[in-house]
């Protein structure tokens, strides 16, 4: 029997089919846990809700628009700087959160007269900014507000100015995924085709599912662009509106993340025949054989080899150090919904770590299939964890980190188990090959803190050794490391700069040329 | 007219100063000992709260939720708070207070959460846990009223009201201390204990700072019992040190058990401490001992030095929770500042007729503006349109990018506080808070001429 009862749950049996062990031998058929089901109340669940799954996570990482929640002030304050989506904007999206401030005479009699004065008021606030989210809320959602009537008549009054809606309350779905869904429905259904971008080149991709969390989106561009690739939108992480709203005169939709942004995908490919191309930016071998596969849709195969060819030439000796140093090290892999299975594999293959566990807050059935068979056998896999699930998963599996959110990072911490921002990075960018090497740096830093060896010490019952005046990461790793197996010379710790995305935005490319018509 | 008081004009909000209503009653809900609350409503009201509190004290607090999903919104969701109350007991054997807390979407589909709690009353507590103590406690804070501020205010009363019952008297004082750090309270407490006062603190929440311990077994959580709750009725009074934070439940036990009470104002500063310790010695009869005189004469020292030198005519702007705010502007004009812009965000009218702010209206000499009903962008665009110019900033950390941004110094002071370290380890109020927000001032206000190299060399004989 694959599922695992964890002793906590045993008095609320719907549990017991949410967390499976990856037992020898067995498929998928066997070890597949329940996914994205109504959460169990009281059960003290980490799962957000869809109004942050549509607002918070695809939302707002889009740059150059201004984000305003149509309800009471406290979803937009309490989603407001707890992420870091940055922008070569300086950060529009981050410093300025706007609210309608809904009150109990707008619930009694209606909030549309308080929303329209809302969208003007923003709009003169900031002259040189165009473009505009409305997001429903709890509140707005059930007195049943007509948002996109009132944005509708804006937008007639004001020629210069484009609103999106996006309807996606709160208690809309069992968590934040139901967010995610709504809002890629609804800018496909309002935004896609209303405006023509300039095409520039042969070689036109959206990058779809991508934050640009700590510069990912960046990174990636970057390589695209070296490529001879026109990265025409990004949806959304630093993504600009207009850009979005031209999404159909893409050729290739190049996907990322599939759990909050494969229904864009799918309707793209639907209603304009855009194909779809699921790729992976975390891991040497998973992003080279990404960037191969772009190359080969377009037939920049050799564009793509150079890139693999210099940056692991650049950056494997440094990966290698560090995973020469990371072999056997426990790690429960606890993202939000699919970087369970983004990383598993990678992390284990390139890395050497063991991967004890993996859980998802909001993925589905489907991120569970593809995260248990990237792991290894004996791994605990739980969906919708919580948080006495998560207390006795770490105190059974003892892993020396777990790469998860930052408050349940503070429960672990108290049991003396490491953490990484597996949402926001601790020192990302995580993506491409260089943060690939960062994030292992995070993790060997992580794992060998002078600090935390010292926070098992009990100085009423433990020796206390009085010789010891301080102690390095590197002492306390090469303890692992057999004496005769001495690292290659070219093999080195991390070499790149504290901020190692900024200088990828004054950056030229080759000028991309169209082929004429005829001559492809 | 040198100060004015007006409420902004715009009706929206650009970049908060303060979150909603629910928020106030989990933070109440945590200096509570072997409580865990159940917020009614949709998962986000909590996840986010609990990740504000996280960012803030760098550690977790453990806060349930109903999980209101689509199908509840629509037919009523009493029956997911009896699960949820169920679930919590039967998983957290300790639990022995469970505010039910509302938000907006509870409110607006009028779920009936009194009900509810007389219903698990006389049924599931009765047959499952018979013989566990556990206290069920409806908190009505719906999202679209006041604010995080109200919504504290409104969960202290009801927590107050829930507990307190009259006994012998039990000689001691309650201190109400609002939205304080653990800083804050420690402070205080070693006021009361330098007066000999024996006091219930509301809320006991040192133990926020809870220890990272060898065997892996510290949590964070406040640890004011059901009996000091229940003791509120028997003190010889009260003492709400914030108006706005506290001094509901102050009224309640006036009211309800003639507990006499003084209702402000918070300790922050010289001025405002001595009146806290003239409150304690005529509450109870107690002497202000030589001790304080000698700490007291400590922290006055310490402004000495700075204050005409450095702080003279300097030009803040404040903003956060009104008693917070006005504590700091009333200090700061103490200190020879100038703090020319207040703002207080939410839309209590009662704050025009808050007696400090009369007081800043009817003495204050200089242009000043005091906005109720604020939000942070009264402050960016009065910079932006050059309105004001100023010198530093006093606020928490939601308006970090207003300093950075428009290179003004900033302090950063209230809640939340996650852009800088431990800051939740020092005190704002008593004469110690004195000392760190002088010279926490000072020392920003340094780093900021060194930065700028304006006049940095003025520090080489100081």
């Amino acid at each position: 029997m694959p599922y695992h009862t964890f002793k906590c749950s045993e008095c609320i049996p719907e549990r017991t089919k949410h967390a499976v062990i990856k037992g020898p031998g067995e498929d998928l058929t066997s070890c597949l846990p329940l996914g994205y089901l109504n959460t169990i109340p009281g059960s003290i669940s980490e799962r957000g809700c869809a109004y942050c799954g549509a607002k918070h996570v695809i939302g707002t990482p889009m740059k150059d628009v201004i984000h305003l929640s149509h309800g009471p002030i406290g979803c937009t304050y309490d989603t407001w700087q707890t992420k870091r989506y940055i922008s070569d904007n300086d950060n529009f999206q981050i410093k300025y959160t706007f609210a309608t401030d809904m009150r109990e005479k707008h619930i009694v009699f209606g909030a549309e007269k308080l929303l329209k004065q809302n969208i003007i008021e923003a709009f003169k606030a900031f002259p040189k900014i165009k473009r505009m989210t409305i997001y429903q809320t709890c509140a707005s959602a059930l007195i049943g507000d007509d948002i996109d009537a009132v944005a509708q008549a804006v937008m007639e009054a004001m020629p210069d100015v484009d609103i999106f809606v996006c309807n996606s309350p709160g208690f809309a779905g069992p968590s934040q995924s139901g967010g995610h869904h709504k809002i890629n429905i609804a800018w496909i259904n309002q935004k896609v085709g209303t405006f023509e971008p300039k095409i520039t080149s042969d070689h036109v991709i959206n990058y779809v599912g991508e934050y640009n969390i700590q510069g990912d989106q960046e990174v990636m561009a970057d390589y695209f662009q070296r490529m001879g690739i026109q990265l025409l939108s990004t949806f959304t992480g630093n993504g600009s509106y207009d850009d979005l709203r031209g999404m159909h005169m893409a050729h290739l939709n190049v996907l990322e993340c599939a759990r909050s942004a494969e229904y864009i995908c799918n309707e793209l490919r639907k209603r304009y025949g855009i194909p779809r191309l699921d790729i992976d930016g975390f891991g040497f071998k998973p992003l080279s054989e990404s960037l191969l596969k772009v190359g080969l849709f377009f037939g920049l195969e050799k564009e793509a080899q150079a890139i693999i060819d210099e940056e692991t030439a650049r950056w494997k000796p440094e990966l290698d150090w560090y995973a020469r140093r990371l072999k056997g090290v426990k790690v429960c892999l606890w993202p939000g919904g699919s970087k369970l299975w983004h990383w598993a594999h990678a992390l284990h293959e390139e890395m050497g770590v063991e991967i004890v566990s993996v859980y998802t807050k909001f993925g589905h059935q489907g991120d569970m299939e593809k995260g248990i068979a990237r792991c290894e056998e004996g791994a605990l896999a739980i969906d919708d964890p919580n948080e006495l699930e998560g207390i006795e998963a770490m105190k059974t599996l003892k892993p020396d980190i777990i790469f998860t959110g930052v408050r349940p990072g503070e429960v672990a911490k108290k049991l003396r188990v490491q953490y990484l921002n597996a949402h926001a990075y601790h020192n990302g960018p995580y993506k491409g090959f260089e943060g690939w090497v960062r994030f292992a740096r995070d993790i060997y830093n992580a794992v060998y803190s002078p600090i935390h060896q010292l926070s098992g010490v009990d100085i009423s019952k433990d020796e206390i050794p009085t010789d010891t005046g301080f102690l390095t990461q590197a002492l306390l790793s090469n303890v692992n490391i057999g004496q005769d197996e001495t690292s290659p010379s070219e093999e080195r710790p991390y070499t790149g700069d504290y901020d190692c995305v900024s200088k990828l935005r004054g950056k030229t490319y080759p000028k991309l040329e169209r082929q004429p018509i005829g001559m492809g | 007219m040198p100060c004015e008081i007006k409420q902004k004009e715009r009706v929206g909000v650009i970049n908060p100063i303060f979150t909603c209503q629910p928020c106030g009653a989990q933070y109440a809900s945590i200096g509570i000992k072997d409580c865990i609350a159940i917020v009614h409503g949709g998962q986000g009201c909590v996840m986010f709260v609990r990740l504000l509190f996280a960012q803030h004290f760098k550690d977790n607090f453990d806060i349930a939720s109903s999980s209101v999903h689509e199908d509840a919104a629509v037919f009523g969701a009493v029956h997911r708070v009896e699960e949820a109350v169920d679930v919590l007991l039967m998983r957290y054997p300790h639990v022995k207070v469970i505010p039910v807390i509302t938000t907006c979407s509870t409110e607006v589909i009028g779920d009936d959460i009194d009900g509810v709690v007389r219903k698990l009353n006389k049924g599931l507590l009765k047959e499952k846990y018979a013989g566990r103590e556990v206290h069920l406690i409806p908190i009505h804070t719906p999202s679209f009223k006041g604010s995080m501020v109200s919504g504290y205010d409104v969960a202290v009363k009801d927590f107050v009201s829930a507990f307190a019952k009259k006994d012998q008297p039990n000689g001691k004082i309650n201190l109400i201390t609002g939205w304080a750090n653990p800083g804050d309270v420690t402070a205080l407490k070693h006021l009361l204990m330098e007066m000999s006062v024996d006091a219930t603190v509301l809320f006991e929440i040192e133990s926020f700072d809870s220890p990272l311990m060898p065997d892996g077994n510290a949590v964070s959580h406040g640890s004011t019992t059901v009996e000091d709750l229940a003791g509120t009725a028997n003190a010889l009074g009260t003492i709400a040190l914030n108006r706005y934070e506290g001094g509901l439940a102050a009224k309640y036990l006036e009211s309800k058990f003639n507990v006499p009470a003084i209702i402000g104002p918070a300790p922050i500063g010289i001025r405002n401490t001595d009146t806290f310790l003239w409150n304690l010695k005529t509450m109870t009869g107690k002497p202000i001992p030589e001790s304080l005189v000698r700490e007291r004469g400590i922290a006055i020292d310490a402004l000495t030095d700075l204050t005409h030198m450095f702080f003279a005519d300097k030009r803040v702007a404040i903003y956060g929770n009104a008693d917070l705010a006005i504590g700091l502007a009333e200090f700061c004009l103490d200190l020879e500042m100038k703090p020319v812009l207040l703002l207080l965000g939410d839309d209590n009218p009662a704050y025009q007729n808050d007696p400090r702010i009369k007081g800043l209206k009817g003495k204050v000499d200089f242009d000043m503006q005091i906005i109720w009903n604020a939000d942070l962008w009264e402050l960016e665009s009065r910079i932006n349109n050059k309105e004001i110019e100023l010198d530093l900033i006093l606020g928490h950390s939601k308006g970090r990018f207003t300093s950075i941004d428009n290179k003004i110094p900033m302090l950063r002071v209230g809640f939340p506080v996650y852009d800088r370290a431990g800051y939740y380890r020092h005190p704002v109020v008593g004469y110690a808070g004195a000392i760190w927000l002088a010279e926490e001032m000072a020392n920003v206000l340094f780093t900021d001429m060194e930065y700028k190299k304006n006049k940095e060399w003025l520090l080489n004989v100081w």
